[in-house]
């Protein structure tokens, strides 16, 4: 049966109605979100209350952590002291905007979510700020899956979706022991195993500016990239009227991120 | 040849850490002695060792210190470590241990252990208590090679020195492949992987340390007070 | 006899270029003057804030301004020779210094400079033609940056957005910019280049404190947005506890001098 897994919102409601819109003309039942259901965009009390509305099972994002949590990642979370003064800018206009409420039910959100052999988590089953691109070391990807406990991960944070299938895997050790004889040698067979990347619905990072999300067939496993159209002029404005600084509205019509990512993925910031 | 003598789970016994100096006088080539944590431990009084760590006698091998899992317990349990404290000590061992380890180590050491680095880049070569995941990963010959792998790959090194489990052991990853198959709005792109020729090496714990030949990748496990096992052949 | 050249045209036709490799290519004493010419309606000249000749020592050390230089002596020097820049929309009206408005006309005349030959670029086969643009409106904004430092990377996000018109529709952007680490690189776009030139300058700073050389930003274009330009540019320079600390890091790993 097909399944949605939607991503990154950062409080763009015209991209998530569209998104939304478009997983309903299918059929689509069952969603799941992976986070960052706010952040630099202009809705975020209108995007959480959509998410509720539709109850929408949700993990945890990076943004909505901070949200509760505070700042306090460290520095080399952004690559400048530009893409910092406008993340931190983001992050206390959107605090102070949020409604109490809202912010709770970003507080009771699990790190991750489970259900057969699938896991749902923002970032990577580690933590919410671990990227996991497409081209990181395979056998570490595979371990990210494996030691979750699932067969496929689901994971978003990078804004580019992606589907990456790890098969016919295999490590051949040596070990010595020190009161052993002669090493001992093992072959370990590595099952197959998939990490599949949502994109981002509300901050698009592949190139263009439509929405993208991902839909899943828990039986035959088949992956679909879905890229939407949406009004992001409409988004556009509502980001100068809401008073946020005017060059989100151009990196967003651009197909630029809001504020570039440290360019080290590999890192997780230890708090 | 240059050597390094790697030693970990000291726990406060200086008179332990005197016998591994002598031995290590006596061996040849031994340049550089790295502590690997465990510097203290709930058990006995341990302000001697720090003591004599931190400010070694003249005829010392100078030692290189990092922390471990007990300094680790300590420092959080004093506020080094925001809000957490002394979790894992308290599950494992229960509130008296934790006390027992407060009385064990002056506070006027706090600063100097809180200073300690994570671990060490040396040559090629990562020396670190547990692994860069957490100071407590225990890492064994037992653990899955997958996880092995993804330790080493998290430091990109060749070699990784490990005191968590207090064994004495030495992991090569000597072969192995995985395909890897990716699709995105650009289209798709297929590659293989091949598993690095890389170690992992427990150095062992206490009385059993080791000492390892950078130029020659050659280990030898020994204990100290005890006859040597040289039964560590260089794979490499 | 001395020459004394005069260039003339629009803004990020290729002037300054040009005048560099001449400079570089002469042997003799030699001097440099910039000057606005005509005056166009609708057009905004870019203002003249010292950022071409800074750069131009910077590049020809032994050059000098016709106002501290004797500029009786370089004419009568045979070796002698004096750049005089012109920005000028239009093609010069009249032939001579006539054609370049009264401004330059006067300023000439207090020197006693008398340029021959006098170029205009876009008209003149003697000077390149290829950046050479119509333009019929366009607006001008200039900043001082004179003790500002700015973050390396901020200064990249900046300057990408600036010259792919998240200001407004940027024609020409010219700028020296002060780097922690004591270089200042002269960054200059023109629409109808494919990518910026980001040119360190020789002189270089200690990397201590707010050096005091010239430093300046001018844009021109169409629908210019001064206060989101001000607000980013604000944004990516760096105030004086972050510079001491970049500084002390940078000294840090500066490797150790031999005794």
């Amino acid at each position: 049966m097909n399944h949605a897994v939607i991503s990154c919102l950062h409080a763009n409601l015209a991209a998530v109605e569209a998104v939304l819109d478009d997983i309903d003309s299918q059929g689509i039942q069952t969603i799941t979100c992976l986070g960052d259901l706010v952040g630099y965009g202009p809705q975020p009390n209108e995007v959480v209350e959509l998410v509720r509305q539709r109850e929408i099972p949700t993990c945890q994002g990076c943004w909505d952590e901070d949200i509760i949590d505070g700042l306090n990642a460290c520095e080399c979370s952004y690559p400048s002291q530009l893409a910092e003064r406008r993340g931190h800018r983001a992050h206390h206009w959107t605090a102070d905007l949020l409604t109490e409420e809202n912010k709770a039910f970003l507080a009771e959100l699990p790190m991750t979510l489970r259900r057969d052999k699938m896991l749902f988590v923002h970032g990577s089953p580690n933590s919410q700020h671990e990227y996991l691109l497409p081209d990181m070391n395979a056998f570490a990807a595979l371990e990210r899956v494996e030691t979750a406990g699932a067969e496929t991960l689901f994971c978003g944070h990078t804004h580019q979706p992606y589907v990456r299938e790890l098969r016919q895997g295999s490590i051949r050790v040596k070990v010595q022991q020190r009161d052993q004889g002669a090493p001992t040698e093992q072959e370990l067979e590595l099952p197959m195993r998939r990490i599949v990347n949502a994109g981002s619905v509300g901050e698009p990072r592949h190139g263009r500016t439509k929405a993208t999300y991902v839909i899943h067939n828990d039986n035959t496993g088949e992956v679909t990239i879905r890229e939407v159209d949406y009004d992001v002029a409409k988004t556009c404005r509502a980001i100068v009227d809401a008073g946020l600084p005017e060059v989100f509205a151009w990196r967003l019509s651009q197909g630029f991120e809001y504020a570039e990512r440290a360019e080290d993925a590999s890192h997780v910031c230890e708090r | 040849m240059e050597r390094w003598a790697l030693v970990s789970g000291l726990q406060g016994d200086l008179d332990l850490y005197e016998q591994i100096q002598k031995e290590l006088k006596q061996q040849r080539g031994v340049a550089n002695l790295f502590v690997l944590g465990d510097l203290i431990g709930s058990q006995r009084k341990c302000n001697a060792l720090l003591e004599r760590l931190r400010q070694p006698k003249r005829a010392d091998l100078q030692p290189d210190c990092i922390y471990g899992w007990w300094e680790e317990q300590l420092l959080a349990e004093c506020g080094y470590r925001g809000e957490r404290k002394a979790e894992g000590l308290r599950a494992e061992q229960g509130e008296a241990a934790v006390g027992e380890l407060l009385a064990s180590v002056d506070a006027d050491h706090l600063n100097w252990l809180a200073s300690l680095q994570f671990g060490f880049i040396e040559l090629d070569c990562a020396l670190i208590h547990g692994s860069s995941a957490d100071v407590g990963d225990r890492l064994t010959g037992d653990t899955s090679a997958l996880v092995l792998l993804d330790r080493l790959t998290r430091l990109d090194v060749n070699r990784l020195f490990t005191a968590r489990c207090q064994r004495q052991f030495r992991l090569e990853l000597s072969g192995g492949s995985i395909q890897s198959h990716v699709k995105d709005h650009a289209g798709e792109q297929q590659s293989e992987q091949a598993v690095p020729k890389r170690s992992v090496i427990g150095i062992g714990g206490g009385r059993h340390y080791t000492l390892y030949a950078p130029a020659t990748d050659h280990i030898e496990f020994r204990i100290a007070g005890g006859p040597s096992n040289a039964s560590g052949r260089g794979f490499g | 006899m001395g020459q004394v050249c005069l260039i003339s045209g629009p803004p990020g036709c290729g002037k300054t270029t040009w005048a560099l490799q001449r400079l570089q290519q002469h042997q003799g004493p030699c001097a440099y003057l910039r000057l606005e010419g005509e005056k166009a309606a609708g057009l905004e000249q870019g203002e003249d804030s010292g950022i071409d000749l800074t750069w131009l020592k910077d590049q020809v050390p032994r050059l000098e301004e016709p106002a501290t230089a004797n500029s009786t002596d370089l004419e009568q020097d045979n070796d002698g020779l004096t750049l005089i820049e012109v920005q000028q929309f239009h093609p010069p009206s009249k032939e001579g210094v006539e054609g370049l408005g009264d401004d330059v006309r006067s300023k000439l005349e207090a020197l006693q400079l008398h340029p021959d030959p006098l170029l205009h670029f876009g008209r003149d086969p003697e000077l390149p033609a290829k950046d050479t643009l119509e333009f019929s409106k366009l607006e001008s904004w200039h900043t001082s940056l004179s003790g500002c430092v700015w973050d390396p990377n901020s200064l990249s996000s900046f300057w990408f957005e600036l010259v792919n018109g998240a200001y407004g529709d940027v024609y020409r952007a010219k700028g020296l910019m002060n780097l922690p680490d004591g270089r200042a690189f002269f960054c200059n776009w023109m629409v109808s280049q494919e990518s910026s030139q980001f040119l360190p300058l020789d002189a270089t700073a200690p990397p201590q404190g707010r050096p005091s050389r010239t430093s300046e930003l001018v844009v021109q274009g169409k629908a210019l947005n001064p206060e989101g330009i001000q607000a980013t540019i604000s944004d990516c320079l760096l105030a004086d506890d972050v510079l001491a600390m970049q500084q002390q890091q940078l000294q840090q790993q500066q490797p150790t001098s031999q005794g």
